[in-house]
């Protein structure tokens, strides 16, 4: 670790003393730096309102948009409902009714669930955190116009007659076979704003870990984050198992690569299980941020600190652990040797507990309390109630063999909904409840709050209870009509009927939620009385996030410091000025959050649009198999966010500008490289999810070999030694180049480190030579065996293609003198996506140059 | 443990160097149960669907395996345990503003994680003694 240049150390004093605190700040230049704070924050209005990236705006956007295809998804259940109402209905074709279905269940998972997680998240997170705004505020609205475009290409599919029909676990070969871009528009649909969800995810962890007010240690993290922060890491180990899934079941509808057909040696067993490896942890994904939710409203609604906070943390942390060790229980009845069953029944249990751990929790917090039932309490009493009965189900359903008997039918159906809408659906509306002053200065209608919870409440225990007595009866799920006389008549009419009112409910809730209220007063400051920091905002509504950002000694600051509010609205804390003009939020240490930098943040762009556009062309146009336009625009995405990048991010900033004056006397440097910039923890975080995806087809190689006894296949092609060897040797050699460039640039000779850049770029050019060598002799559509060895190689070309990029980047970044030997971010951050594409490439190389000889026993 | 002092540069690398070990602490425990869960699940599936050894000795293995594991658990709990340290400050919860209330607050949490972990690999290992052969 090289050594930071002394004049660029953060100076000053730290904690700040109770007599700098209390020192006024004179009235007009208070009045002075509000203008310039102001000034700087202020969001663009007109047309370009769209250009914005606060977070407050990405957010609401973001919130509204995930609740509108909630709705349409809402849309397509009425009309699921109305079709089973009674026997033998006709009111939707059986192919219409399967578009319904999947397109219910995907839109409401990908387009509502983990979107509304990631939206809130970007709308109170930097609340919570005293913070001005998440660290990439134009990353996050990347994620939303991605999330946006995508979003609608999926949903609206159905409107032509063209949406998927296979479920919304795609499981071959009803899927790889079925015939339209149904399934296509799935795949890439949904894997672009997969992407999406990571590019939030990553963001929300940084923000977490690197944006927190000066002395909020890892023990005073509003209970919200310690969620944000488990669920983020989930993402990042459960979405990209599903993407290498995507890619491996694109490749086969695009090119017929059989990795999913048993004629040609795949197996469908392996989507099941890169599909659940990431829908198990999914349901913890939705569920665990909602009751964070519910975390932050029983303190406030007891008044009085969360009972047992480690023990939630303990419980948050438990069981993001162990709900990756249950995807095997949706997938009890594919004939997997029971003592297999055995294990993934026992971790469903398992998980039972530190589920439970949390509602006592909470439990013990509202009896030691006072509790006071506001809406937003009444809603998480339901949210309670309901899921505790969808979990008690789920206890059943673990038990493999009563699992058998109920297997694809209604009793399954009812106990996701128990679980989705107890886990998810009731608390994100105490949410928005609870937290709807903070984002629009006003109150929702108390009176219209209860007419919605008592019309969802009921309708949607009279729609799923009676299910699952429908489906202890027999009747499977998806079908799209059934006989009369099973016994199941009255049960659907009395679940369709209901089904209204829960639609009823949301009805009351979207007027409440959009109905004009300019002539409403503004909400008090504080409406509930809380605790904690998002609820120093300011009303009428300020767009700088924080005035002045706090020193925090406790949990529940605005409880325990009641001198807090009135000082950072005095600007007397942190960051009370932007004497540049430009957008800045503090940089504090991950684990005690000691200042350590001031962080330029950007402002409103229309790069972000630009660069959303031409990934979802990239994305949408191989749908129809136009692959030209495709990688066309695949460039343009690429080429946009380079020029992004190039001109507003790790710009080295002029001498004078190297310390600012952070306030209470604390000096900080503006720039930061390495482990002390947000930007080295993104890329960090973000190659963690990647290794995971490339993990997972790796996976997929020896799921093959376990599951078949002939893989390889005898007499098979494999891939070609000398080109392999040459691979491995270049990308090693371009990793060293890239690291030797690092080292000569941080010592001052520029010309060496420059010269290193270019030859490792030539040398990776050459490691993707030596692979197209290697996987010449292939013919990948074959057999399973050559089409994984392709695939292997396609993810390593295609990464070695990225870490090209990178370092000519740098390299020109060295020309232009936007990298120096001080400033130095962009060739760290790059260095650390060559550690883990050097490892990935090399364990590729062995897969393919080394596996086979071992596993037949010969060299190759 | 370090208290109150004044900002200095590379702060993050001095932390994680100050809190390496309860680091490690929080976060062993749950990994040596993935760990475990992974070894029964892939070398069950190894014995049973390639037959690359038997099922016999693969349990035996396997239960032996378990109760290393949990010793393992059960130091980092206990050393979780005294981290914590709640029987000489009498604090459960550390809810304070100082380097030692989030020293004792990571003690804390590696000990619960300790326990779960410790019931999860009991609760993953029973099918092993339970349950036969390969059907």
């Amino acid at each position: 670790m090289t050594k930071e240049p002394s004049d660029t150390a953060p100076r000053g004093p730290f904690p700040p003393e109770e007599a700098m605190l209390a020192e006024p700040v004179p009235p007009e230049l208070d009045a002075a730096r509000t203008a310039r704070l102001r000034a700087a924050w202020k969001a663009p209005t007109g047309w370009r309102y769209w250009s914005a990236v606060n977070n407050t705006e990405v957010g609401k956007w973001y919130s509204l948009t995930a609740l509108f295809f909630m709705l349409c998804a809402g849309v397509m259940a009425l009309i699921i409902r109305l079709q089973l109402a009674v026997p033998e209905n006709e009111l939707v074709s059986s192919d219409r009714f399967s578009q319904l279905f999947t397109l219910h269940g995907s839109a409401m998972m990908f387009l509502f669930a983990v979107p509304m997680f990631e939206a809130i998240s970007i709308l109170i997170l930097p609340g919570m955190l005293g913070a001005r705004d998440m660290p990439f505020p134009r990353l996050s609205a990347f994620g939303y116009w991605c999330f946006l475009i995508g979003g609608v290409f999926v949903i609206g599919s159905i409107l032509f007659d063209a949406a998927p029909t296979s479920g919304w676990f795609m499981y071959p070969p009803l899927a790889t076979q079925a015939e339209g871009p149904g399934s296509d528009i799935w795949l890439l649909g949904l894997s672009f704003i997969e992407v999406a969800s990571i590019a939030a995810a990553v963001e929300l962890i940084v923000g977490t870990l690197k944006c927190r007010p000066p002395g909020m240690r890892v023990n005073l993290m509003p209970l919200y984050a310690w969620y944000v922060m488990v669920v983020g890491g989930m993402i990042l180990f459960a979405f990209p198992p599903l993407i290498a899934g995507d890619f491996l079941f694109e490749l086969e509808r695009s090119f017929d690569w059989p990795f999913f057909d048993p004629t040609r040696g795949g197996d469908p067993m392996l989507w099941q299980h890169l599909f659940w490896i990431f829908g198990h942890p999914e349901v913890y994904i939705i569920f665990l941020p909602s009751i964070a939710i519910a975390a932050m409203i029983i303190p406030t609604a007891a008044r009085r600190p969360i009972v047992g906070y480690s023990w939630i943390v303990l419980s948050a942390v438990g069981t993001g652990f162990l709900s990756f060790g249950l995807w095997v229980h949706h997938m009890f009845t594919t004939g997997l040797p029971n003592i297999s069953l055995g294990f993934f029944s026992a971790a469903s249990e398992a998980v039972v507990i530190p589920t439970g751990v949390q509602l006592f929790a909470f439990l013990a917090t509202l009896m030691a309390g006072r509790v006071k039932m506001s809406l937003p309490m009444l809603w998480i009493a339901g949210a309670l109630a309901i899921f505790t009965t969808g979990g008690l189900t789920g206890l059943m359903l673990a038990i493999a063999p009563f699992d058998f008997q109920v297997h694809d039918t209604y009793f399954v159906v009812a106990h996701l909904h128990y679980t989705l809408f107890g886990g998810m659906i009731f608390p994100v509306m105490a949410g928005v409840y609870y937290f709807y002053p903070f984002i629009a200065k006003k109150l929702l209608s108390e009176r219209l709050g209860r007419w919605a919870f008592w019309l969802i409440f009921t309708g949607f225990n009279v729609t799923f209870l009676p299910m699952h007595l429908t489906g202890l009866l027999g009747m499977p799920r998806r079908v799209y009509t059934y006989p009369t006389g099973l016994g199941w008549d009255g049960l659907n009419l009395v679940s369709s009927l209901a089904a209204f009112v829960i639609a009823a409910g949301f009805a009351v809730f979207v007027w409440d939620l959009v109905r004009p209220k300019g002539g409403q007063p503004l909400a008090p400051r504080n409406p509930w009385d809380a605790g904690t920091l998002e609820w120093t905002h300011d009303v009428p509504e300020e767009t700088w996030g924080v005035r002045s950002i706090p020193h925090v000694t406790s949990r529940y600051p605005l409880w325990d410091d009641p001198a807090l509010l009135a000082r950072i609205d005095a600007g007397r804390y942190y960051l009370p000025d932007a004497e540049t003009g430009r957008r800045e939020t503090l940089i504090t240490s991950v684990i005690d959050a000691e200042p350590m930098q001031i962080q330029r943040v950007t402002g409103p762009s229309w790069i972000p649009h630009v660069a959303a556009g031409f990934t979802g062309g990239a994305f949408i146009f191989p749908t129809f198999h136009l692959y030209w336009p495709a990688i066309l625009c695949g460039i343009c995405a690429v080429s946009a966010i380079l020029w992004w990048l190039w001109r507003d991010t790790a710009r080295p900033p002029a001498p004078e500008d190297e310390m600012r004056d952070a306030g209470l006397g604390l000096r900080l440097p503006t720039y930061a490289a390495g482990p002390s910039s947000a930007g080295w923890w993104a890329m960090w975080i973000t190659m963690f999810g990647d290794a995971t995806a490339f993990s997972s087809v790796i996976f997929g190689f020896f799921f093959y070999w376990t599951a078949q006894p002939d893989f390889p296949p005898p007499g098979a092609a494999h891939a070609d030694g000398t080109g392999t060897a040459l691979a491995a040797l270049a990308f090693a050699a371009a990793w060293g180049l890239a690291r030797a460039a690092q080292r000569l640039n941080r010592g001052g000779r520029r010309e060496p480190a420059r010269l290193a850049l270019g030859a490792g770029a030539v040398a990776a050019a050459a490691g993707i030579g030596g692979l197209l060598l290697a996987v010449a002799p292939l013919s990948p559509s074959s057999h399973v065996y050559p089409a994984i060895l392709c695939a292997i190689a396609v993810w390593i070309i295609a990464h070695a293609g990225l870490g090209i990029v990178m370092l000519l980047y740098c390299l020109a970044g060295s020309l232009a003198g936007k990298l120096t030997p001080r400033h130095d971010a962009d060739l760290q951050n790059v260095m650390l996506f060559w550690h883990f594409l050097a490892a990935s490439a090399l364990v590729a190389c062995a897969v393919l140059g080394l596996a086979p000889g071992l596993m037949t026993g010969g060299a190759p | 443990m370090s208290e109150e002092h004044a900002p200095r540069p590379e702060e993050d690398r001095r932390e994680f160097a100050e809190e390496t070990e309860s680091l490690w602490r929080v976060t062993f425990a749950p990994a040596l149960w993935a760990l475990h869960f992974l070894a029964c699940y892939g070398l069950v599936s190894l014995a049973c669907a390639r037959g690359l050894f038997p099922i016999g000795a693969t349990r035996a293995g396997l239960v032996g395996l378990t109760l290393l594991v949990l010793a393992g658990i059960a130091w980092l709990g206990w050393r979780g345990f005294r981290q914590w340290d709640v029987h000489s400050t009498g604090r459960r919860a550390n809810p304070g503003g100082h380097a030692e209330d989030r020293h004792q607050f990571l003690g804390h949490a590696a000990f619960l994680l300790a326990i779960i972990s410790f019931i999860g690999v009991i609760f993953v290992s029973l099918p092993l003694i339970m349950l036969e052969g390969c059907r």
